[in-house]
């Protein structure tokens, strides 16, 4: 029997227990619509944070190839760098983190701030580089604080590895990190910003070849970043190994009596059967080694508007008129086409007039009776005036083309332009005009629309030196795959130049005497006991008495010093040209090639490489100073990417 | 004290098949987190043991309890006052009682107790809540043992008990304008309360709740991988065995406090739905045990037991998504740990006891 008391008290209770039941479908109705917004409604950001936070894939570089030289020495290797980097994620407070960084590693801090501020909009949880090519010193201070600055990262990159001074820096070029650009390139396909590749040179040709695959780590890390498992792992694939045509103490021979000089210029080496290239540069160059570790703003912009155009690869990317070495197109052709014999005699008193025209001799009082091979010792413009006058000009194109000096070489370097020997057609094409026979008399001693490379002047000289057979040239002669050196073959000959053999040896006889008989213009290049062959050309910018006129401009109006040259003169085992801007004579060039021709036969035959003698090598009493970049000091603030601003 | 076999037949069996599913769960979750490894296996045999006490619980006559909840009472007391001066520290908490190389956690098994006691105060005599004395009576009865919990430390199972307080009292006729007056009193007081009442790290917590990135790597770190963690599992999860985030160990707690999420990550929304289905189910059929009671006691202990169950699963829930701060509270019946599970199955057996003799005399 309930009294009204405890009746009223169970009313309420029940009341109250259907709250709380109420109170509790409340709740978990709330709840779930908490669960369905997190899980379904932001699923994907969570899902993508789940991924981003704690599975890493870390880059494995792949170290570029190696390039060694003809006889095996290393030439460009790769060395471990090391990076310092920032990962905002682990850290509480990066203001106060990024100015101990600046003070232990002695950087200015509003550099760092600056690299940070870049990457602003990265993801937090990647590293960003903010003192690359850390010194040892930067290393070990941050490495110690690693307790206290869990934010900061160093790591380990393989960095390219250049010789010294610069050394064949056109021909090995540079890598930087991909360009903007670039990524949209089919080249480059497949690879991401932050990749380095070859920007020019053989870095750039053989890139694909060069960059090997990058492996990858995949990574499980806690919550201050630091790999507690790794899931997978793939190795990187290093870049091919490649063995150059180049030999080593060659090149350098031809670059230390280069810079004795002070000359810009170019020159190259090549073994005339096949078509190696021997050595190349150009000068003045850059050092790549600066690109290997970030070049500065600064420093890529001073390169960038030097005046003498560092970046430019003379060797391939430069036309001039070749002067007096188009001499022996002239008497390939002349004689090839019988328009004149190997004894033909022409008599030069000086100059001669053509289509009322006088055109003048290099000697004044002229050389009196002329044959082929006497008209290459003396270089007498009379001779191959007469010759140019019995041939079309055409037909000069044609022996051009044969001997390499027009259109491309083919060797394997980015960026070459075409060499220029006129046709009819062209100057129609051009100047929508037709073409005067008198034109072809200035085609004869190279001056006129004769525009060539020197790279385009070394192959016709091999060409001419190995008896008529257009060779490629070429800058690799074997890969590695992986197991062994397969060699690569050279490439297919390209033309042929038929010549009877008394006219070859016309032709290189006159050659010859240019240098070893009394009298001849190349004399300066004569190597006891080698039959050095040769020719000199020197081409004007300008008319002589313009130059009287110019004066002493800030333009450099002297003349261009060529040599082109094979050795030995029965045996051709080397050929090739030197090129001196401005060199006013052939004499440099000469004192260059014989420096170099000297250095080549002492390795041949193993003896002891000769000393440079500066005094023999004429030296630039005009030059240019040219800006050599000096290698920024290691461990500076990352700098702005180079690259992009300017076009080398 | 003789057991009764009549009332079996009452049993609520879709109560316990409700519990029992959700242990079921747990195992699940926990047999993923661990790989099958420690945990699960040790959760494996607390659970017979769980079952055990649960048996214990159902079978002997509640009202015999609770006749003897004062004795009840003073062990629980002495028990805390032993584990203050001989009991075996955790992590920075001095928690357990090492008793013949088996540790017990006596603040486990404080909610049973203050809610037989409470049960007992406020359902005899005719008593009940309506009084300011009567209130304050009960109080007293909890604020004990909360406080010796609170001085452990161990603020989150102190915690508990104030749910079961609050749930008896306001069941047992807590005059409604109280309780306004109440929530207004601690709205005033909470600035006092941060400033005085709370320890440093406590202080932090709720910072860090407030604003997780102030605190990346500490609790902020735990309350965000917490709704990474459930939010990557998505609409139907990442599968058994494929959660990511709890196995690579970014989750901590994945097997304790926060089981939920580990779980949540695998079998996603849809499992979480069941899930609180099931909690749900087991709440609100175990009040129903409180309205069938045939009398106030029974009534009452069934409202503090669930009162305080109901508090624990929500407050843990809603901090597995990362909706609640971090605190040290397991999530009943599916969280790895032992004594947890035996005092939960415990509780419960009482739950099952008092409907179970709802036609008794």
């Amino acid at each position: 029997m309930l009294t009204r008391g405890t009746h009223e008290l169970r009313e309420s209770l029940q009341a109250r227990l259907l709250a709380l039941r109420v109170a509790f479908l409340f709740c978990f109705a709330a709840l779930a619509v908490g669960f369905w917004v997190v899980q379904v409604v932001q699923y994907t950001r969570y899902e993508r944070m789940a991924a981003n936070n704690h599975l890493r894939t870390i880059p494995l570089r792949a170290p570029r190839g190696i390039l060694f030289d003809r006889n095996g020495e290393v030439l460009v290797q790769n060395r471990t760098s090391f990076t310092i980097a920032i990962v905002r994620d682990r850290s509480s407070d990066l203001d106060g983190a990024i100015g101990r960084l600046a003070a232990i590693a002695g950087v200015e801090e509003a550099g760092i701030r600056a690299t940070v501020e870049r990457h602003r909009r990265d993801a937090v949880f990647r590293p960003i580089p903010v003192i690359e090519h850390a010194t040892f010193a930067q290393v070990a201070a941050v490495a110690a604080r690693q307790a206290e600055l869990p934010e900061l990262l160093i790591q380990n990159v393989p960095t390219r590895s250049y010789p010294a001074n610069a050394l064949a820096a056109h021909l090995f070029g540079y890598v930087t990190e991909i360009r903007e650009a670039q990524l949209h390139q089919p080249e480059f396909e497949g690879l991401e910003a932050g990749d380095l590749v070859g920007q020019t040179g053989l870095e750039r040709t053989y890139n694909g070849r060069l960059m090997g695959e990058d492996g990858s780590r995949f990574v499980v890390v806690d919550s201050v970043g630091r790999e507690i498992q790794t899931l997978d792992e793939q190795q990187p694939i290093d870049g091919e190994p490649l063995q150059l045509t180049i030999d080593y103490d060659v090149q350098r021979a031809l670059e230390e009596a280069f810079r004795v000089s002070g000359f810009a210029g170019a020159g190259v080496l090549l073994e005339p059967s096949t078509g190696d290239v021997l050595a190349l540069t150009s000068l003045p160059s850059y050092d790549p080694n600066a690109f290997a570790v970030g070049i500065d703003g600064r420093a890529f912009t001073a390169l960038n508007t030097d005046p003498l155009r560092p970046f430019r690869n003379r060797a391939v990317q430069d036309r001039y008129p070749p002067g007096s070495t188009f001499k022996i197109v002239m008497a390939v052709a002349g004689l090839a086409e019988r328009v004149t014999t190997t004894t033909e005699r022409v008599y030069c008193p000086g100059s001669a007039t053509f289509y009322g025209r006088r055109f003048r001799c290099n000697r004044p009082g002229g050389h009196g009776w002329m044959n082929v091979r006497d008209a290459l010792k003396y270089s007498c413009n009379v001779f191959f005036y007469t010759i140019g006058d019995r041939l079309k000009v055409d037909t000069i194109h044609e022996y051009a083309r044969r001997l390499g000096l027009v259109g491309l070489t083919g060797l394997d370097l980015p960026n070459e332009v075409e060499s220029r020997v006129p046709t009819e057609a062209w100057k129609r094409r051009v100047y929508n005009d037709r073409w005067y026979p008198s034109e072809t008399i200035s085609v004869a001693i190279g001056q006129g629309a004769v525009d060539v490379t020197p790279i385009g002047l070394a192959t016709m000289m091999a060409t001419v030196a190995n008896g008529g057979t257009l060779v490629t040239p070429h800058l690799i002669r074997a890969r590695y795959d992986g197991e062994h050196w397969a060699p690569v073959p050279p490439p297919p000959a390209r033309a042929r130049v038929d010549l009877a053999p008394d006219m070859l040896a016309a032709v290189h006889d006159g050659l010859w005497r240019a240098v070893n008989a009394d009298g001849g213009t190349a004399w300066r290049a004569r190597v006891a006991d080698r039959d050095v062959a040769g020719k000199t050309g020197t081409a004007q910018m300008i008319s002589r008495e313009g130059r009287a006129a110019a004066g002493q401009v800030a333009r450099d109006l002297r003349p261009h010093g060529w040599f082109v040259f094979f050795a030995p003169h029965d045996d051709p085992q080397v050929a090739g040209v030197i090129f001196t801007e401005h060199g006013e004579t052939a004499g440099t060039s000469v004192a260059i090639a014989r420096h170099v021709l000297e250095t080549f036969f002492a390795k041949r035959e193993g003896r002891p490489l000769p000393p440079l003698d500066p005094n023999t090598i004429g030296r630039n009493t005009r030059a240019v100073a040219s800006a050599q970049p000096a290698p920024p000091p290691a461990g500076t603030a990352t700098p702005a990417p180079a690259g992009g601003e300017g076009d080398e | 004290m003789i057991v009764d076999r009549r009332p079996l037949p009452h049993l609520d069996l879709p109560l316990l098949g409700g519990i029992l599913a959700l242990c079921g769960i747990g195992l699940v979750t926990l047999y993923s987190v661990s790989q099958g490894g420690r945990e699960f296996w040790t959760q494996v045999y607390w659970l017979p043991v769980g079952l055990v006490a649960l048996t214990v619980c159902l079978l002997v006559d509640y009202r015999s309890l609770s006749d003897r909840s004062l004795i009840l009472y003073g062990l629980l007391i002495v028990g805390l006052l032993l584990v203050w001066q001989f009991g075996v520290v955790r992590g920075g908490s001095r928690r357990w009682l090492s008793l013949a190389g088996v540790t017990v956690q006596p603040s486990e098994f404080g909610r049973i107790v203050v809610a037989l006691v409470l049960a007992a105060f406020y359902g005899e005599n005719r008593r009940s809540a309506r009084t300011a004395g009567q209130l304050v009576g009960g109080a007293l009865l909890v604020g004990l043992p909360a406080y010796l919990i609170y001085r452990q430390p161990d603020l989150g199972t102190a915690v508990t008990l104030v749910p079961v307080f609050v749930g008896i009292v306001f069941v047992a006729g807590l005059p409604l304008r109280w309780m306004a007056a109440a929530v207004v009193a601690g709205l005033l007081f909470s600035p006092v309360v941060w400033m005085y009442g709370l320890q440093d790290y406590q202080r932090e917590r709720i910072e860090t709740f407030l604003d997780p990135s102030n605190d990346p790597r500490g609790a902020g770190y735990q309350q965000i991988q917490a709704k990474i963690t459930v939010g990557s599992g998505g609409l139907t999860g990442k599968g058994f065995g494929a959660g990511t985030q709890s196995s690579y160990g970014f989750m901590p707690e994945a097997h304790n406090d926060f089981v939920f999420s580990s779980f949540a990550e695998e079998f996603g929304f849809v499992g979480v739905l069941v899930t609180l289905a099931l909690y749900l189910f087991v709440l609100v059929r175990s009040v129903d045990a409180a309205r069938l009671s045939r009398d106030r006691v029974g009534a009452f202990l069934v409202v503090g037991l669930v009162s305080g169950f109901g508090f624990q699963v929500l407050y843990n829930l809603s901090m597995s998504a990362g909706f609640a701060p971090v605190k040290g509270l397991t999530l009943p019946l599916m969280s790895y740990g032992g004594s947890s599970l035996v005092s939960t199955l415990a509780a419960f057996g009482l739950i099952l006891n008092v409907r179970m003799r709802r036609f008794s005399n």
